[in-house]
């Protein structure tokens, strides 16, 4: 089994040694897993480059920052409307939700690109912060948890003459940490990694993200594999760090939603 | 009576900001795409015309077309295939005491990895002179190991074998909660009645998570038809377009031939794809999913 487990992050291990290894050992057979001497010199070159991975990763905390935090805010607003206040009309409105989950990111990029080009965000990070605010995901998430969430702790408050806003701000999100975490990390695992929208609607190499930033490398370096490997290392490095401190959380709250779906 | 509007006020205020955005940066985009598509819009040249249905004829004379779509099929195979695999792993693992944590996270641990970078790694793995994965195959006796990317036949397959490993983590995930929630009096009368391991496997346990596993072939498939990034990152879709998928022949005719009408034309047929699959899921599923 370990041994299994092993198979699986072996490109892994081997990217990271490859990142560290002289040129003249990428290929050799057996693989040497561990190189005669390091050689740093290929992550000097990712970082300190014409085109630095520290550019790429300022654009790609910035974007994916505030991004999940306008996600998580405008998602657990939605959620709390879907789940705690009965309406006429409220579930015909989230069945309209659920059916936008289908439509492919492709029948939307021309149309966005037209649109944004129009709007003059098009080519500026506003183009991946904007959209990612509003997650179908989120809504959907969060609102399972909160039906969770007994009926006699919130109605106690309204009983008392706490309006739905105290009652979201002061007693569903308190309550909700561990849900709205599971939130916060998934999305930002997506947005580190999204490549395509960066693909779609960024051009300007001072945007870039660092998806796009990797691609740049290869572009320019396409016969430099350490490079190509300490490159693809720097990228995912901060998702590593993100899933070691989340596992549990992104673990529970993939299969929360899923089993329960 | 004042009350309920009251309510309903306030749950349109909640729900409204979202909505908003959610009107501004789908349905929108979605009608006008909708609109698009009878029209020969290009980027380059902002006069369109009418069309009507000529995007569509095009279409089902247009080659490349035809072999998106074979791609995309060989391509969806991956996730079945990971299923299984994922299934087995899960059983061993719910077992095994030892470092489940620690083996969870390494077989999850391609799904939260940046596509870019599984893109490099695996294009130096599956080099097919020199590259690691074809000096195995050489060192176990095998003269003539697969051109993997290089060649039109084998380079779909190559990118199956990557999405494989690629999704196996989530479906173990999910397969690994839904074996949890099978109860212990169950795998108990199952021991008592002396059931053979196969048996309880292939009787019990399997139709007791065929939801779970209907859920994750209909998502499965689901996302793997939106994805492209991956393919464009490895191979753009070449060698002669033999990995260019329908959601990247959809990307490359829009962002690189700037058919911006015809592109709309092959995402709505995407998107009928999608909708099949996802009737399939609504319609389907009482016939073999035991709940």
């Amino acid at each position: 089994m370990f041994g299994l487990g092993l198979l699986t992050i072996l490109p892994f291990l081997w990217m990271i040694v490859t990142s560290v290894k002289s040129p003249s050992e990428v290929f050799v057979y057996p693989i040497k897993w561990i190189p005669d001497h390091l050689v740093w010199e290929h992550h000097v070159k990712v970082w300190t480059g014409k085109q630095s991975f520290a550019l790429y990763y300022m654009n790609s905390l910035k974007i994916s920052i505030v991004g999940v935090l306008g996600a998580t805010l405008l998602s657990a607003c939605a959620a709390y409307g879907f789940s705690r206040i009965e309406f006429r009309g409220r579930d015909a409105l989230f069945l309209f939700y659920l059916s936008m989950m289908m439509i492919p990111p492709q029948v939307l990029f021309v149309p966005k690109f037209v649109l944004f080009d129009w709007a003059g965000i098009y080519n500026t990070h506003w183009a991946l912060i904007l959209p990612s605010w509003f997650s179908i995901f989120g809504v959907f998430m969060l609102r399972q948890f909160f039906i969770g969430i007994p009926r006699e702790m919130t109605e106690a408050a309204f009983i008392d003459g706490a309006g739905h806003f105290k009652i979201f701000w002061r007693l569903m999100l308190p309550l909700s940490k561990p849900a709205l975490a599971t939130f916060m990390i998934i999305d930002f695992s997506w947005q580190w990694n999204d490549y395509e929208n960066a693909l779609v609607f960024l051009t300007d190499r001072k945007l870039y993200t660092v998806p796009l930033g990797m691609q740049n490398f290869i572009l320019e370096n396409n016969i430099d594999y350490n490079g190509m490997m300490a490159a693809a290392t720097a990228g995912i490095i901060p998702m590593l760090l993100v899933f070691i401190a989340g596992q549990k959380f992104i673990i529970q709250g993939l299969s929360g939603s899923a089993v329960k779906g | 009576m004042k009350w309920h509007r009251k309510e309903k006020i306030a749950g349109l205020l909640f729900i409204a900001p979202n909505l908003l955005g959610i009107l501004l940066f789908f349905v929108i985009p979605a009608l006008f795409s909708l609109g698009m598509m009878f029209t020969d819009y290009k980027f380059a040249n902002p006069k369109y015309h009418f069309v009507g249905l000529d995007n569509f004829k095009k279409l089902f004379t247009d080659d490349i077309f035809y072999t998106s779509l074979k791609n995309t099929t060989i391509f969806l195979a991956a996730v079945p295939v990971s299923l299984v695999i994922a299934f087995v792993i899960a059983l061993l693992l719910n077992r095994s005491v030892y470092l489940k944590g620690l083996l969870r996270a390494m077989f999850f641990m391609p799904y939260i990895t940046s596509g870019v970078a599984i893109a490099f790694v695996w294009m130096l793995l599956f080099q097919p002179t020199e590259g690691p994965v074809n000096n195995f195959l050489r060192g176990i006796g095998i003269a003539n190991p697969p051109g993997w990317f290089s060649t039109t036949d084998t380079s779909m397959y190559a990118i199956d074998i990557i999405w494989v490993w690629f999704i196996l983590g989530y479906n173990m995930i999910i397969y690994l909660a839904a074996l949890q929630e099978i109860s212990e009096e169950l795998i108990e009368a199952a021991r008592i009645d002396g059931a053979r391991k196969w048996t309880y496997i292939t009787r019990i346990v399997w139709p007791l998570v065929s939801p779970t596993t209907f859920l994750l072939l209909v998502t499965g498939l689901i996302m793997s038809l939106k994805t492209f990034g991956i393919i464009q990152a490895i191979t753009q879709g070449g060698p002669s377009n033999s990995t260019t998928i329908v959601s990247l022949y959809v990307y490359r005719t829009a962002f690189s031939y700037y058919e911006m009408g015809y592109a709309s034309a092959v995402s709505w047929v995407l998107f009928a794809i999608i909708l099949a699959i996802t009737l399939l899921q609504w319609f389907g599923q009482k016939k073999w999913v035991h709940y």
